[in-house]
């Protein structure tokens, strides 16, 4: 009994960390760049982009916590990497898209739209890579997978909601309009992250 | 101005800006591509410097290698939703799965240049693999191979500038110096070496940017204008 409350302690601590302290774009810029082009799309909602990002990291964990330790222990190399676990990316993804191609959910044609632009990311990517570099367990990979991915779609809530408020506002001087302000507004974020946990990013 | 060049900037000014990838259309700075390792890794000239070299030699190359490989899968200009739907993942993996290809090689080359200093570059050189700047091309209509090795040596000379400016002015910022010379006696703004630091200050360049690029584009486009009304005149003359 205790061994079962300790693992979901560690998976859920995984995930808080990956949520708040460590969160993918405030504290690491991962996705950054998918998320800027997602606040100027207004054909792709932000939130399924973020849903399946979430799942995407959540699936991938497991099989990417696998199949890099046996990369590793069949002695591929740091050149190999990207190709092990974009490989990996490619598994989940398939299966995704097949799923979502036998099932009849609302917003399919969507979905199936979103799929590559939210799998093939670097947040997603970025997660796994920190997983294998700080040898996280089974529990602790899947626990920081959810986290990220959580902790992806509240950034991307608060930067939606943010351009929303910020494309409309006439006292933005017109230079600074678009990226350039959405940059510092996600710079200004991360400074307030900082101040509740310090900042050291582990790359 | 050549009369061609000016009668294009007027009848065709979009085309005109889409071409030029280190300026006018920046793809950081105009389109936000590549914003992770420039904010977390682009804190001092040297590893802007060994960022650029591994995006030179990745960019091009994987974008020539997967705009070959899907050949087979293109997206046409007015493709309908089935297209998408059918071929968008298909193309995306196959230019992530080139562009980890390609590191397989570059890899090596880049340890025997820089050594242990590649290992500054963390998790973000293998992410270079699924950066949008490398990838974007999977979600656009199919490119022939030799407008793909034209346009990624341009986006990689466009990236790369805005890499190493960044890299400077936060190194120049953070800690006073310049690649590794000391510039000033102190170092104004800390800040900058951090994240946080480094989306706020390339907010601004981006801002300082954008408006250079206004400016430059009224310019162009009064110079075409007089262009145009000369070669008018002159013609007119010649008739009289």
């Amino acid at each position: 009994m205790n061994e079962v409350m300790e693992t979901v302690g560690i998976f859920f601590g995984y995930a808080v960390l990956a949520l708040f302290a460590q969160n993918a774009i405030f504290t690491r810029a991962l996705g950054v760049s998918r998320l800027v082009q997602l606040t100027g799309d207004n054909r792709t909602s932000s939130l399924l982009f973020g849903v399946l990002l979430c799942v995407t990291q959540v699936l991938l964990a497991p099989l990417a916590w696998y199949l890099g330790g046996l990369a590793g222990r069949l002695g591929l190399g740091a050149s190999a990497r990207p190709l092990v676990y974009v490989g990996c990316i490619a598994l989940v993804c398939l299966a995704e898209h097949l799923v979502l191609q036998l099932t009849n959910l609302p917003r399919k044609d969507q979905l199936l739209r979103i799929l590559p632009l939210a799998a093939l990311n670097s947040c997603v990517l970025g997660t796994v890579l920190i997983t294998r570099t700080q040898a996280f367990t089974l529990t602790q990979s899947v626990g920081f997978g959810l986290g990220s991915g959580l902790g992806y779609i509240l950034a991307v809530m608060l930067v939606t909601e943010a351009q929303t408020r910020l494309s409309n506002s006439q006292t933005i001087p017109s230079a600074f309009r678009g990226l350039p302000i959405l940059l510092i507004y996600i710079g200004i974020l991360a400074l307030a992250i900082y101040g509740f946990t310090g900042h050291t990013v582990i790359l | 101005m050549k009369q061609s060049k000016a009668e294009w900037i007027l009848t065709k000014p979009d085309q005109f800006t889409h071409r030029h990838r280190i300026f006018i259309n920046n793809p950081v700075m105009m389109q936000g591509m590549g914003l992770a390792p420039l904010v977390v890794l682009a804190t001092s000239g040297k590893n802007a410097l060994m960022l650029a070299v591994a995006a030179a030699l990745l960019l091009t190359p994987s974008r020539l290698l997967a705009c070959l490989l899907s050949k087979p899968l293109p997206l046409s200009e007015h493709g309908g939703s089935d297209e998408l739907e059918n071929r968008l993942l298909f193309r995306g993996l196959i230019y992530c799965l080139s562009a980890a290809v390609v590191y397989l090689a570059v890899y090596p080359l880049l340890e025997g240049w820089f050594g242990t200093d590649l290992l500054t570059l963390g998790i973000y050189l293998p992410l270079l693999t699924v950066e949008p700047l490398l990838i974007y091309r999977f979600g656009r209509v199919q490119e022939p191979p030799r407008k793909a090795l034209v346009k990624g040596l341009r986006t990689t000379a466009g990236y790369a500038l805005v890499l190493l400016l960044v890299g400077c002015v936060r190194e120049l910022l953070a800690y006073g110096t310049v690649f590794g010379f000391q510039a000033a006696d102190f170092a104004p703004l800390p800040v900058a070496a951090l994240p946080a630091g480094g989306f706020i200050l390339l907010g601004v360049l981006c801002a300082v940017w954008r408006a250079l690029v206004r400016k430059y584009k009224d310019f162009l486009v009064a110079e075409a204008r007089n262009q145009v009304l000369a070669n008018h005149q002159k013609e007119a003359n010649r008739e009289g």
